[in-house]
C-alpha cells in the first residue's frame, strides 16, 4: 500500500516534470549551444557501438532467412523481409536501446553529478533554469540523434544483410535490389524515424528526471544512470511491441 | 539590464524572524537583521550553526520555516519557485546576486575561463572580447591567471575557492554572498582578497555579506558585523560598536577559548 503511495507520488511528479520540460522546450530562452555540443558528444558516443550491434543483425536475417526462404524456394524474395525487419523494426529498437545505453546514462549521470555537487543549485543562483539548461538540451539532442543514428543503421543494417546474401549467399543482386525497392516504402522509413524520436523523447525526459531527483552521494549517481539504462530499455521495447502492433492492426 | 529602481532607503537584505528546522533540528531560530546597501556585513559562528542554511534562504535555495526574507523590499521566502510567475521574480531578483559557495561548486565540465565568463556570457550583452578582457583581469586579480585553460579537478582547494570568487562577481552584482572566503587561502591571498573586496565595495558599491571564521578578516573590511550561534543571533551591529561590546560569544571566538558560551557537543 505505501509502495503503491509512493509509486503514484513519483509518477506525480514525473508528470509534473515533463509538463516543465514541455513549457521550458517551447519558450524561450532555448540553449541552442549547450544543445548542439551535447548532440556532438552523444552522436560520437553512439555511433560505434549503435554499428557494432545492427551489423551482425543484418547478417543473421541474411543467413537464417536464406535458409527458410530456400524451403519455399523464395529466396529471390528474401530482401523485402531483410529490409522491412531493419528499417521499421531492429534499426530503431538498437539505435534507441544504444542511445538508452550510452546517452541516457551519461545524461542521468552528469546531471546527477552537478546535483550532488551543488552546481545544480549554482545554475539556479545565477538565474539559469537548470531544467532548461541541462535538461531541455539532453531531451532535443535524444530526439535528433536517435533517429539520424537509425538513418545510419539503416544503412548498415541493408548492407551486411546483402553481404551474406549476395555476395556469400549466392542470390543475384539484381533481384536483391528489385525486392528491396519493391518492398521498402516511405512509410516504413518515417515510421522507423518517428519511433526513434518517440524513444529519444523518453530517453532524455527520464534521464533528466532521475538525474535531477538524484540521492545524495556518488553511488546515488551510478543509480540514477543505471535506473536510466534499465527502465528506458524496457519501456522502448514495450513500446516498440505495443507500436508495431498496432501498426499492423492499422494496416500500416 | 532594465531593472526597476529601487528606492535608496530601502535595504539590500532584511531578515524578519526567519526559522528553519530540518527534522528536528532546528537550524534558524527567529533570526532577524538589516544589511543596509553598500556595506560589508561578516558573519561569524561556530561550525554547524547554520551560516550556510542563511545564506541559501537569502537566494531562495531554501526556503524558511517561518519568516520573511526581504531582499531589496521583495520577500524571497514568498515566492514559490514551482509557479512559473514566481521564478520569474526569483530569477530576476537572484540576478542582483552573485555567490561564493562554500565548496566552490564550479562547472567540472568547463575551464576556469568559461566558468568565470559563464554568468556574462548568459546576462549580458557584452562582445566575446569584452568578456576576454574582463575574465582575464578578474582571474588576475585573484591570481589564477595562469590557471585559465585548466579545468577545477586540476586546481588546488584554494585555487577552486578563488575562481569560485571570482566567477560570483562576473557580473558586478548588487549584492556578493561569500561563504568562507578566505578558508583555504593562506594569510597573504586571503589578505589579497579582502583588499579587493574593499576595492569593489569602494568603486562599484558592493554589498558583501561574508561568512568567516577569520576574526582579523572581519576586523579589516566589516561595516557590521552579527554573530549566529545555536541558531540564535547573538549579536549583530556596527563593527565598532560589536567590537566594544565584546559579547562572550565573540570574545570566545577572537580568544580562541574553548570554554565558554559556544559548546562543542
Ligand atoms: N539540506 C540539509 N538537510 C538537512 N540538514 C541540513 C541541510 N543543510 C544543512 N543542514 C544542517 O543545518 C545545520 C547548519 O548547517 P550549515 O551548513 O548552515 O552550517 P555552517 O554554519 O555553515 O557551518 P560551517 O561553518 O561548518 O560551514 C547543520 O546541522 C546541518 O546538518
Ligand atoms: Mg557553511
Amino acid at each position: 500500500m505505501d509502495k503503491l503511495l509512493r509509486s503514484l507520488q513519483t509518477l506525480g511528479a514525473l508528470v509534473v516534470f515533463i509538463g516543465q520540460v514541455a513549457r521550458s522546450a517551447v519558450t524561450p530562452p532555448i540553449y541552442w549551444g549547450e544543445t548542439l555540443r551535447l548532440m556532438n558528444v552523444l552522436a560520437k558516443r553512439c555511433i560505434v557501438p549503435v554499428s557494432l550491434a545492427v551489423a551482425p543483425v543484418g547478417a543473421v536475417i541474411s543467413l537464417q532467412g536464406i535458409e527458410i526462404f530456400k524451403l519455399f524456394g523464395a529466396e529471390r524474395m528474401l530482401s523485402s523481409f531483410l529490409g522491412t525487419a531493419i528499417f521499421r523494426e531492429y534499426s530503431p529498437a538498437l539505435a534507441s536501446v544504444m542511445v538508452a545505453a550510452q546517452a541516457g546514462s551519461s545524461i542521468a549521470a552528469r546531471i546527477g553529478t552537478m546535483k550532488v555537487r551543488g552546481q545544480i543549485d549554482a545554475l539556479a543562483v545565477m538565474s539559469v533554469d537548470p531544467v532548461r539548461y541541462v535538461v531541455v538540451p539532453g531531451v532535443i539532442a535524444c530526439v535528433i540523434v536517435a533517429p539520424l543514428l537509425s538513418v545510419l543503421t539503416n544503412i548498415l543494417g541493408i548492407f551486411s544483410g546483402w553481404v551474406f546474401a549476395v555476395p556469400l549467399g549466392g542470390i543475384d543482386h539484381g533481384a536483391f535490389m528489385e525486392h528491396l525497392t519493391a518492398q521498402i516504402t516511405p512509410a516504413d522509413l518515417w515510421i522507423g524515424l518517428g519511433k526513434c524520436s518517440v524513444f529519444g523523447l523518453g530517453i532524455g525526459l527520464i534521464a533528466g528526471y532521475l538525474g535531477l531527483n538524484v540521492g545524495k552521494g556518488a553511488a546515488d549517481v551510478g543509480k540514477a544512470a543505471n535506473d536510466t539504462v534499465v527502465s528506458t530499455i524496457v519501456l522502448i521495447l514495450l513500446v516498440d511491441y505495443a507500436v508495431s502492433m498496432a501498426l499492423l492492426g492499422a494496416g500500416l | 539590464m532594465g531593472e526597476k529602481v529601487i528606492p535608496a532607503d530601502v535595504p539590500a537584505v532584511v531578515l524578519d524572524g526567519v526559522s528553519k528546522s530540518f527534522g528536528t533540528n532546528t537550524v534558524l531560530d527567529g533570526v532577524s537583521l538589516t544589511i543596509d546597501r553598500g556595506s560589508i556585513a561578516v558573519m561569524l559562528g561556530p561550525s554547524g550553526t547554520g551560516k550556510s542554511v542563511l545564506l541559501r534562504c537569502l537566494v531562495g535555495l531554501l526556503k524558511p520555516d517561518k519568516g520573511r526574507v526581504l531582499v531589496f523590499g521583495e520577500d524571497v521566502a514568498a515566492l514559490d519557485e514551482k509557479k512559473a510567475r514566481d521564478r520569474k521574480k526569483l530569477f530576476a531578483l537572484r540576478r542582483r546576486f552573485g555567490m561564493l559557495f562554500q565548496d566552490g561548486a564550479l562547472f567540472d565540465d568547463m575551464t576556469v575561463f568559461d566558468n568565470v565568463a559563464f554568468p556574462m556570457r548568459l546576462h549580458t550583452d557584452m562582445s566575446e572580447a569584452a568578456i576576454r578582457e574582463k575574465v582575464s583581469d578578474r582571474l588576475a586579480r585573484v591570481g589564477v591567471a595562469h590557471a585559465e585553460q585548466k579545468f577545477p579537478a586540476e586546481l588546488s582547494g584554494g585555487m577552486r575557492k578563488r575562481v569560485a570568487f571570482a566567477r560570483a562577481i562576473a557580473i558586478d552584482p548588487d549584492i556578493v554572498l561569500c561563504d568562507e572566503p578566505s578558508s583555504g587561502l593562506d594569510p597573504v591571498m586571503s589578505a589579497t582578497l579582502d583588499e579587493l573586496i574593499l576595492e569593489l565595495h569602494r568603486t562599484l558599491g558592493m554589498t558583501f555579506i561574508i561568512i568567516s571564521h577569520d576574526t582579523a578578516e572581519a576586523r579589516k573590511v566589516a561595516d557590521t558585523i552579527g554573530m549566529l550561534a545555536n541558531g540564535k543571533l547573538v549579536t549583530f551591529g556596527p563593527a565598532q560598536q560589536v567590537f566594544a561590546e565584546n559579547h562572550p560569544a565573540l570574545e570566545q571566538f577572537f580568544t580562541r577559548a574553548t570554554v565558554g558560551p559556544i559548546k562543542v557537543v
